[in-house]
């Protein structure tokens, strides 16, 4: 075994510590010392990695706190990133002498073009993946690309995959998993459902036999029951399945008890599903789910509320047209009076390429209630030009600073939803709060 | 005035926003009193590509742009009639790479093209594509215009006899090529994605001529009426200030 990964890990852990670093950079020395160090790593409980598009933070924390409140000691990646190096890290931390994890269960949460680096080295009990859609492609490359980096690193894989029963992309994985078992998790068709989607949408094509895909209903963007009309590739029997959605309310049905999210949009219960499904499989009582809902943390840039006095603002993470458009709906859903700020970046972690923006569905609230829409970030002009061509009509300007532009927005109105992509939402949220003094 | 549109595979062929295209014709049509009519045209839908001013076509990914091959190609008749009567194709990254002789897919596959234009498409080294902010000088009939705009493309254009323009920033039709796209008067083809059309208003307006030319030959490019809004010019600066560029070309 090979002590001195661990050691020269756990060494500059503690010498990091010293001068405040840390992340990832004991990962990407331990794997310099000994690029082998994953696959001498043991365990003594199950290994739980969750990828896919949208939603694998919060699934990943979910799992990692339905264990906690179910009295298992959790090892996971929470604090540190979802590459190689970063997962490396955080297990070289948590291992003894010996290269054992201390730990009974061990999440994390795995970067899509990752889990080539990670399955194949770690004995993985269970891989979560809740959907896959267009996500900054000029870095992630074409979804095909991206799906078939990890169908190859399944035909070996013998545990258990937890798949998103209504996403064609996922389901597919399970064609390339001969020697695995697959759990399928849902939604039942519910007043949100619709027949026709015009939201961006990835997967139109049976991948067994490139047939156009017919949907019985769409959940949101190419999410929903569908099946092929030429070799019967479809939505399987779901081994979990929500009903009763309310999406105001934000609670649902599961297992004759009704339940209630911290999280908004069609897109969270897809989560929650998810870690029911984790739940069923390792036998975890419904109360520890319940528990965790209960005390889950508001993740930050996620329908985050600022309020003082009668003044409002809700401010949002956009990364992707799908994530986007659910946070659209979110905005649709208050008919209040109000401004929107959108702040679009394009360095390298937002994506380099703003083309996305056309993919997503900002008219939404280009209606008589949005009174006015300021466009701000490296590409306000991109984004003024974007609800220019959508035929917005309310007032529409650029101001290229992110607190000039909220100053604006509350001058305007009481309520102010500020759209974020990555790198603009910790400058949005410094600007709220010093603008509304909280 | 009417400008009779067809957009061919939208629903497979709508990789990086290109749908910005028709919003932005289909407003700057709209602001001259022009109504711009759009048809989609699908896989198996009969159409009469010749019945119409202007065919759009976008890029889509590998698998899905191979599923429409045998339709697009079971067309070439039409669109060679098309093209006689002076119906104007607008082709982005796929759509342009379908128009030349052939193109290679990412798997070393070499899809038949439709032969309207002797360039040809060669897959890349692996993993390695053409991506990033591009500025060219293109030059369109009597006029010059600098377009900005975000080109993703494994794929290396070869032996294109008219470019449509002279890469400033960026890669073009293949790492160094030095040149962008295709123009030949009726076919513009290009790998400019961003979308194209609402950073480039000029071009959305050179476009617009071309296919209202085809019912009205007289028509000229000096008719319509210049549009009033602010945002095409700050979103150029933001890109062209990037390189120290100027807002407009260098080519005369």
């Amino acid at each position: 075994m090979s002590k001195l990964s661990i050691l020269a890990a756990k060494t500059s852990f503690s010498l990091l510590s010293l001068i405040g670093r840390g992340g990832s950079l004991p990962g990407t020395i331990a794997l310099k010392v000994d690029p082998q160090s994953l696959n001498k790593l043991k365990f003594r409980g199950p290994v739980i990695l969750v990828t896919g598009t949208n939603g694998k933070t919060s699934t990943a924390n979910m799992i990692s706190s339905l264990f906690e409140k179910a009295g298992k000691k959790v090892v996971s990646n929470r604090k540190g990133d979802n590459l190689k190096a970063g997962i490396t890290a955080a297990l070289l931390q948590n291992a003894k002498g010996d290269g054992t994890i201390d730990a009974d269960v061990v999440v994390l949460e795995v970067d899509e073009l990752n889990i080539r680096h990670i399955l194949p080295f770690l004995p993985v009990s269970m891989l979560v993946v809740n959907n896959f859609f267009r996500d900054q492609l000029d870095r992630a490359r074409e979804m095909e690309q991206l799906i078939e980096s990890i169908e190859n690193v399944l035909p070996e894989f013998k545990g258990t995959l937890v798949l998103n029963g209504n996403d064609p992309n996922t389901v597919r994985l399970a064609l390339k998993a001969p020697k695995a078992k697959a759990l399928y998790f849902g939604l039942d068709k519910n007043q949100y459902s619709f027949q026709e989607s015009k939201e961006a949408s990835e997967g139109k094509f049976c991948p067994r036999c490139n047939t156009k895909l017919e949907y019985d209903y769409y959940q949101y963007s190419h999410i929903g029951r569908f099946h092929c009309p030429n070799c019967g590739f479809e939505t399987p029997k779901l081994d979990v399945q929500l009903d009763a959605i309310d999406l105001n309310r934000q609670t649902f049905h599961y297992g004759g008890h009704k339940f209630q999210g911290p999280y908004e949009g069609m897109y969270s219960m897809y989560n929650y599903a998810a870690v029911l499904t984790a739940a069923q499989k390792y036998n975890l009582p419904l109360s520890a789910f319940e528990k965790m809902l209960k005390d889950a943390p508001h993740p930050a840039g996620r329908n985050e509320r600022f309020e003082k006095g009668s003044k409002e603002v809700v401010l949002n993470l956009v990364k992707n047209p799908t994530g986007a458009n659910e946070v659209m709906k979110v905005i649709e859903r208050d008919g209040t009076r109000k401004a929107v700020v959108i702040v679009l970046n394009d360095r390298e972690q937002d994506g380099t390429d703003v083309s996305w923006i056309y993919d997503t569905q900002f008219e939404k609230f280009m209606n008589p209630q949005t009174i006015g829409v300021i466009c701000s970030g490296t590409r306000a002009g991109d984004m003024a030009l974007r609800m220019y061509y959508g035929n917005y009509a309310g007032d529409l300007s650029v101001e290229p600073g992110i607190e000039a532009a909220v100053h604006q927005a509350l001058d305007k109105s009481d309520t102010v939803y500020v759209v974020a992509t990555y790198t603009a939402l910790l400058p949005s949220r410094k600007a709220i709060k010093k603008e509304l003094n909280v | 005035m009417i400008v009779k549109c067809a957009w061919m595979y939208h629903d497979i062929m709508d990789l990086y926003g290109d749908k910005g295209n028709i919003m932005t014709l289909t407003k700057r049509a709209k602001e001259r009193g022009i109504e711009f009519q759009v048809t989609t045209v699908g896989i198996g839908q009969q159409a009469d590509l010749s019945d119409f001013d202007l065919v759009f076509m976008g890029g889509g990914a590998d698998k899905e742009q191979a599923v429409l091959i045998p339709d697009l190609l079971s067309r070439k008749e039409n669109i060679q009639k098309a093209l006689d009567e002076n119906t104007f194709f607008l082709l982005i990254c796929g759509g342009y790479q379908l128009f030349g002789q052939y193109y290679e897919t990412a798997d070393h596959e070499k899809i038949e093209g439709l032969k309207f234009a002797d360039y040809y498409t060669a897959t890349g080294k692996a993993k390695s594509r053409c991506i990033g902010n591009i500025i060219i000088d293109a030059r369109l009939d009597d006029q010059t215009l600098r377009l900005v705009g975000f080109e993703n493309h494994g794929g290396q254009t070869q032996n294109v006899a008219h470019p449509l323009g002279k890469v400033v920033h960026g890669y073009g039709n293949s790492f160094d090529a030095g040149y962008e796209g295709y123009y030949d008067g009726h076919i513009l083809g290009t790998y400019l994605h961003g979308p194209l059309l609402p950073k480039n208003g000029q071009l959305a307006d050179f476009i617009l001529t071309k296919a209202i030319q085809k019912r009205n030959p007289d028509f000229t490019f000096d008719k319509l009426a210049s549009i009033d809004q602010p945002w095409e010019e700050i979103a150029r600066k933001a890109l062209l200030d990037r390189w120290k560029l100027q807002d407009k070309p260098e080519i005369s």
